[in-house]
């Protein structure tokens, strides 16, 4: 099934139009960014049951987006009507006029050349196979329930398990002189938290599931609660790391923030722009073993950053950004791509039509190899299996390594001891640690239940992964 | 809008709900190096309406709830669908019975500020030109920057008889110092200010610029090992996010959290047993950031701990209810009593003290807290240097009986207490 276009977008869009027609009269160029999107989280665990919208994610909102003799400027706005087109035409060239007059000493408004507005029509939707209200609340919640009840009573240690799932369906409409933008897209993601607690100490082991679709994602989710129950436990026992370099095996979750967090913020080009990036001096250089083949785009996998163009109108890519560890480019939103003189590679994405687009990731991946797991593991003489990927933060001036997975699963002459370390943080630089990598699983896993930021805000959708990897990975 | 959603509820016989209004001015400079890169403006608001509802399952009593987004130009019966959709799900949740919030006082207050005295525009160029003020160092110099200037007006309205609200403005942002020579390093920093609070900025500003140019110096990671760690700045006031959130309800009823009411907190081991307090005692007292919860309870300060020891419970409605507690609402900010050592006396014996984590992170549920080093000072006993890289790894139940505080104060919108607290033993991978 095709995901519906928004009716309310419907009625909108000539009421639009008549306000963009206004605008190209005052600017040169002018775009309208229109979002209908409704968002709903369930969640069940032993504290309680919830149902609500998520505020993050549900919206009715435009934004329109203006050049002003060459100076951009943006006004976002949540209501208008037939009858209030000439209010807020005004209210949007009084308040951007006004805004910015003095500038603080030795500051200046950049002026940008020419922006590209090439014609362009899409009408497109995402697939499904059942919509989570079809489905109906009472029985999304009956199931979360069970799986909550089935984990609590798994073992007397287990304090609680926390079940949930959320989906997001939403149509954006994207109106400039030139572009005539329609998509439709629905994701869905469900997750069990297992809490595990003895004394002051509480552990938690954390199992996701996520896909491009609807309701379908569930099917698959009861199957990781024992797993999350006994790895909780687990961590009850668990040593800490001692601190040192070792060959590590990184389960796909692990590789998924390898791939987005320490490589792929450093390639956002955005930061090319403010020279805060390293890789833009390692464009057709080696970053990477000869392995690694790294790609970023809407259309590189269906997951949840998959869509048909971005917030500022430009078509999703796939974009190759590691070729046989070659830094081939990096990725763009169309101000940056202005910027740099390049062209944009659908990466302008918002946070919601209230805040400003950035070069931000979608699905990132690095391409299987050919080994197995089992040999992998087996080739390692001393070290760890990184599982449970928790939190990393990205560094693309000096590409430092920050990463936090919650095991490391000790491996001695090949095999698995059973010991397990926790907390367990990466560190290093970013290219020691992908030239390192000497053995790549000939499948690939990717998810996306978490969001991304750039700095500590502006939270978007993406999903991440690849196979698993081997590599010299410095543990404290 | 309000109007049309009461009818609504009215209409559709639902006797207990919460409307919740959120309005947004404001207006946002981006800067790239010294240049403007982008302005924007935004009106806009939400409206979120959370029903309740009533039922018996199994002989007990129970209260579910749904929330939704209404928007403007929703129609009465759009209005009605979304509303009647959200109610059949309240009926799904089935939590136990508790009151509902009760109608205390209902006023609406303006939130005082200077921010006031100018325009939204004229507000974030103020700030604007208060964050470029310092940036005229020939070694050291802004790279980027963003600056907000906010004005939000709530709005809450329930079947109980709240009828309050309140506006506020803020100046918010980030900006990211960088120095090029010896080496190319960057930090990033943010602010958030509830008045035109130029002078904290430029402050801000001037010493990131300093610590950038430190960075810059600092070539090796500390040796791996055990060191007497220092942490400053904001996060110190990360660290004590243990407490606060360990004594919230929802921790305690879930049985997350074993805190007790008289318990000295600080002094529990790994195993919950007492030992004896070495260090500093912690004194903190919660504080609101904003004066009307989003349950419709207007909320004052809250003492939480008195040298280590936990006065209260504190939380939102239906965990509070169930515990059989005054609901507080959430706090935005934690006030800690400063100790007993100033920094210059904590830098006596040999240190790390890190200035800079790429991530520092406080996990309330096992005690971890660590992160990667972007610059620290290390003081062997002979000399001070900087380094870089490397993590600490430390856990608050192997440290709190025996951390210090510095006497020195620090003041941000969400914390206010020591500058700097220093703790013994902390693992650190280093080179």
């Amino acid at each position: 099934m095709k995901v519906k276009e928004s009716e309310y977008l419907k009625l909108k869009k000539p009421i639009l139009e008549k306000l963009l027609e206004k605008l190209l009269v005052s600017y040169e160029y002018a775009s309208i960014l229109a979002n209908d999107s409704k968002s709903t989280n369930y969640r069940v665990s032993k504290t309680g049951t919830s149902i609500s919208e998520d505020g993050t994610l549900s919206e009715r909102g435009f934004c329109v987006k203006v050049y002003d003799n060459g100076k951009a400027a943006e006004y976002s706005f949540s209501a208008i009507e037939e009858d209030t087109v000439d209010a807020v035409f005004d209210e949007i060239t009084k308040r951007l006029d006004t805004l910015g007059k003095t500038l603080p000493d030795g500051v200046t408004a950049f002026r940008f050349d020419g922006v590209e507005d090439e014609k362009l029509y899409i009408n497109e939707s995402t697939e499904y196979e059942v919509d989570p209200e079809e489905k109906g609340d009472n029985n999304i919640i009956d199931l979360l329930t069970r799986i909550s009840e089935k984990g609590r009573a798994y073992d007397e240690k287990i304090i609680d398990c926390n079940v949930a799932f959320s989906y997001q369906k939403y149509s954006k409409m994207f109106l400039s002189k030139n572009k005539d933008l329609t998509q439709n897209v629905m994701w869905s993601c469900g997750h069990i938290v297992a809490m595990a607690k003895d004394g002051e100490e509480v552990q938690n082991s954390y199992k996701p599931v996520s896909m491009l679709g609807g309701i379908e994602v569930l099917d698959t989710l009861e199957s990781k609660l024992e797993e999350a129950c006994k790895t909780a436990i687990e961590l009850l026992s668990a040593q800490p790391m001692i601190p040192g370099e070792y060959d590590c095996i990184c389960e796909p979750d692990v590789t998924g923030m390898i791939v987005h967090e320490a490589f792929g913020h450093g390639v956002e080009m955005d930061m090319f722009v403010k020279d805060r990036a390293q890789a833009k001096d390692f464009i057709g250089k080696q970053v990477a073993s000869e392995l690694i083949t790294m790609h970023d785009g809407a259309t590189v996998i269906p997951q949840v950053a998959t869509y048909f163009f971005d917030d500022e109108g430009v078509v999703a890519h796939n974009t190759t950004i590691i070729e046989k560890g070659i830094l081939k480019t990096g990725i763009c939103d169309a101000q940056s791509a202005m910027h740099l003189g390049v062209a944009g590679t659908g990466n302008g994405r918002r946070q919601d039509t209230t805040r400003k687009a950035y070069t931000r990731m979608t699905n990132t991946i690095f391409e299987a190899g050919t080994s197995k797991v089992e040999d992998m593991i087996a080739s390692v003489k001393y070290g760890f299996l990184l599982c449970q990927a928790s939190s990393g933060m990205e560094d693309p001036k000096n590409w430092g390594i920050q990463l936090m997975v919650d095991i490391a699963r000790e491996i001695k002459d090949g095999k698995l001891t059973g010991k397990i370390f926790s907390p367990i943080v990466l560190t290093g630089y970013v290219p020691d640690l992908l030239k390192s990598i000497s053995m790549i699983s000939d499948r690939i896993e990717a998810g996306g239940t978490g969001f991304c930021c750039k700095g500590d805000k502006e939270a978007v959708k993406v999903s991440d992964g690849g196979p698993y990897i081997k590599a010299k990975i410095r543990l404290g | 809008m309000k109007a049309k959603i009461l009818a609504s509820l009215k209409r559709l016989s639902i006797e207990e709900y919460m409307i919740y209004v959120k309005s947004y001015k404001s207006t946002q400079m981006f800067f790239v190096k010294k240049s403007l890169d982008c302005k924007r403006a935004e009106n806009t608001q939400i409206y979120n309406v959370n029903v309740f509802r009533s039922f018996e399952k199994d002989g007990k009593k129970m209260k579910g709830n749904s929330s939704v987004f209404v928007y403007d130009g929703m129609t009465d019966e759009e209005i009605d669908a979304t509303l009647s959709r959200a109610y059949l799900a309240a009926s799904f949740v089935c939590n136990p019975t508790y009151e509902a919030m009760e109608c205390t006082e209902n006023k609406f207050l303006t939130m005082e500020s200077d921010l006031f005295d100018y325009t939204l525009e004229k507000c974030c160029e103020k700030i604007s030109q208060a964050l470029f003020a310092e940036d005229n160092r020939e070694d050291a110099f802004i790279n980027s920057a963003e600056v907000f200037a906010y004005e939000v007006g709530v709005e809450i309205i329930s079947s109980t008889g709240i009828d309050s609200g309140y506006i506020k403005r803020t100046v918010s942002g980030e900006f990211v110092a960088q120095c090029k020579e010896p080496q190319d390093v960057e930090t990033y920093k943010d602010f958030r200010y509830n008045n035109l609070d130029c002078e904290s900025l430029k402050s801000k500003v001037r010493k990131t610029l300093e610590y950038t140019l430190e960075r810059a110096k600092a070539t090796e990671a500390p040796k791996a090992g055990k060191y007497r760690v220092i942490i400053s700045d904001s996060y110190v006031g990360n660290v004590f996010s243990y407490y606060s959130e360990r004594a919230q309800a929802g921790y305690i009823y879930a049985g997350y959290s074993t805190f007790e009411v008289g318990q000295n907190v600080q002094a529990l081991d790994a195993e919950g047993k007492v030992a004896g307090i070495k260090g500093d005692k912690i004194s903190m007292t919660l504080v609101p950031t904003e004066p009307l919860s989003g349950e419709g309870i207007w909320q004052r300060d809250l003492e939480l701990l008195d040298n280590g020891v936990l006065k209260t419970y504190y939380g939102g409605l239906r965990f509070s209810r169930y515990l059989g507690i005054e609901p507080t609402g959430f706090f935005g900010c934690v006030n800690v009593a400063p100790g007993t050592m100033s920094v210059e006396d904590m830098k006596k014996e040999p240190y790390l003290w890190v200035v800079n984590f790429s991530d520092f992170q406080m996990d309330d549920f096992t005690g971890h807290f660590g992160g990667e080093i972007r610059l620290a000072f290390l003081y062997d006993g002979e000399e001070v240097r900087p380094v870089t890289g490397g993590s600490i790894n430390g856990s608050i139940i192997d440290s709190q009986t025996t951390m210090h505080f510095s006497k020195e104060i620090q003041r941000s919108a969400d914390f206010v207490g020591p500058y700097a607290m220093c703790f013994e033993d902390v693992p650190v991978a280093g080179a």
